[in-house]
């Protein structure tokens, strides 16, 4: 299969290390290509954008594109029930008007508060999950979200094991470690649900006795003169959960993968200046979140000029453009040697969170927590070498690890 | 709800069986309400029944209210039956059960 006819909708493209060249040849060649789709409710196809003004675009012209009807691939041509309800799912205006209140909970000075307590957790994290010896990255970093997510949502530290697997079936539904044996249809639903009913206990228990977190928040807040159903409080928690667990990990997963066994551990790791840069570019490098969907409420234009000129695609209305993040991010028109790890890339415009009105609502605790976690890890090991070959997840939305053999090499040294 | 869909006109996996106990008919008010179709039968299934999530936890807490008691919420989501709800529910009812 050759990049011009890949299936973008093939959960292993996202599994292989294929997938750069055929988002750079898409970019280079076919930057707004139409695929054909059966299957798919009453969906044909789906446009693919991969260049970075087209991906920036997409998301940010709410006026032009919706997000009402479904925003992820594995929503194509069905009805999104939360579409109006949840925050992802809803559009300006109302979408702002919701937005504020949370965004307010979960700003920079939400983030200042946190930081003392994600900074012990990642510490106890990385304490119990690594050693001299060999470990699996995956495990240790799947449980860096919930330090976040956990005191956000007020949610038990004996429940985050759980609700991690959960959201895995969710976002990796295509993965085998993740797919029950009812198949792909059968581990979204029975994920989806069991989140659904966490999450309606959570929203019970808070309604009688509300909290400082932001499920309680969720449900007294007026939006239109308007308390919110319980159904949507629920839906905005199952996606806050999702957004957080699902992604975070392969953050530094993708970055530790890249940088083990070369001199570019160090050279990050012996830089603490470079802390927020590098973890910007961490990100850039990453974007595990590697698509979005939108559908267009009006018919636009999208050019470009190739080789061969300037060419022009129409996208109708109701038909669903999905913007890959991940290509763009990669986009040698605005990211210099994109395809290199540098901790001091300046400017980095990177579309990791999105971008416009939906921009990820968690963006300065996914740093808080990022930054910690590499603060921490370059504290306790000097190197970090491969001790295997990593796994990548099978998914047409999630990029990221499911093992990543590591050893490091401790910086101080136990007395033997 | 304002308008009411028959049950009918739904491609339903299970036949029709009415409910006979009182906590299975106050179940399917509760449910018929919510998704204003009619009528809703003990075995029908709230998604297929055009249910969603959203709803199913929009009931639940209507199903708290109308009867006083909080049933383990997984039931709606996981087996979304009035007959299996009406059997968890029961359980934490006063002995004088329903029916």
């Amino acid at each position: 299969m050759t990049a011009a006819t890949t299936d973008l909708a093939d959960p292993g493209l996202l599994a292989s290390d294929r997938r750069f060249a055929v988002w750079d040849w898409l970019r280079r060649h076919d930057p707004v290509r139409w695929q054909p789709v059966t299957g798919a409710g009453d969906a044909r196809g789906f446009w693919s954008v991969t260049r970075y003004s087209d991906v920036d675009r997409i998301l940010a012209d709410h006026a032009a594109f919706t997000s009402e009807r479904g925003t992820l691939l594995n929503l194509l041509g069905r009805p999104d029930p939360a579409a109006g309800h949840q925050l992802a799912a809803t559009d300006p205006p109302r979408h702002d008007r919701m937005r504020a209140p949370v965004q307010r909970a979960m700003g920079a000075a939400c983030a200042r508060r946190y930081a003392a307590g994600v900074r012990d957790g990642v510490r106890r994290l990385l304490a119990e999950g690594t050693g001299a010896g060999e470990f699996d990255a995956v495990p240790v970093l799947s449980k860096l979200p919930l330090v976040v997510v956990g005191p956000l949502l007020g949610l038990p530290a004996a429940d985050w094991p759980e609700l991690a697997r959960l959201a895995a079936m969710c976002a990796a539904e295509d993965d085998p470690d993740y797919q029950l044996p009812g198949g792909v249809a059968a581990t979204l639903q029975r994920g989806h649900r069991e989140l659904f009913a966490y999450f309606s206990t959570v929203v019970r228990q808070r309604s009688r006795t509300p909290g400082e977190d932001v499920v309680s928040l969720l449900l007294t807040m007026d939006v239109d003169g308007e308390r919110q159903r319980p159904g949507a409080v629920v839906a905005n928690c199952y996606s806050l959960l999702l957004g957080a667990t699902v992604t975070l990990p392969h953050v530094p997963a993708a970055a530790l993968a890249h940088l083990a066994g070369t001199a570019g551990y160090a050279g990050w790791a012996e830089r603490p200046d470079l802390l927020d840069s590098g973890v910007e570019e961490a990100l850039r490098w990453a974007t595990p979140g590697s698509h979005f969907m939108r559908v267009a409420r009006r018919p636009v234009e999208l050019s470009w000029t190739g080789p061969a000129g300037t060419r022009t695609v129409r996208v109708e209305p109701g038909e669903a453009v999905v913007a890959w993040l991940g290509a763009a991010n990669r986009d040698p028109a605005v990211f210099a040697r994109p395809d290199e790890f540098d901790p001091a890339r300046s400017p980095n415009r990177h579309l990791a969170f999105g971008s416009g009105r939906h921009y990820c609502l968690g963006s300065h605790l996914a740093r808080l927590a990022l930054k910690a976690f590499f603060a921490e890890l370059f504290a306790t090991f000097v190197t970090v070498t491969p001790a295997g070959r990593p796994v990548r997840v099978r998914s047409t939305f999630l990029s990221g690890f499911k093992r990543l053999p590591l050893t490091g090499q401790p910086r101080r040294r136990e007395r033997t | 709800m304002t308008t009411v869909m028959s049950r009918d006109l739904l491609d339903m996996s299970a036949p029709y069986v009415a409910p006979t106990t009182e906590l299975e008919v106050r179940l399917a008010d509760l449910w018929g309400a919510k998704l204003g179709v009619w009528p809703i039968g003990v075995h029908d299934d709230f998604f297929e029944l055009g249910g969603d999530s959203l709803l199913a936890a929009d009931l639940q807490l209507d199903i708290d209210q109308a009867l006083g008691i909080e049933a383990d919420i997984a039931t709606l989501f996981l087996a979304p039956t009035v007959a299996e709800l009406a059997e968890v529910v029961g359980a934490l009812l006063p002995a004088p059960a329903a029916g």
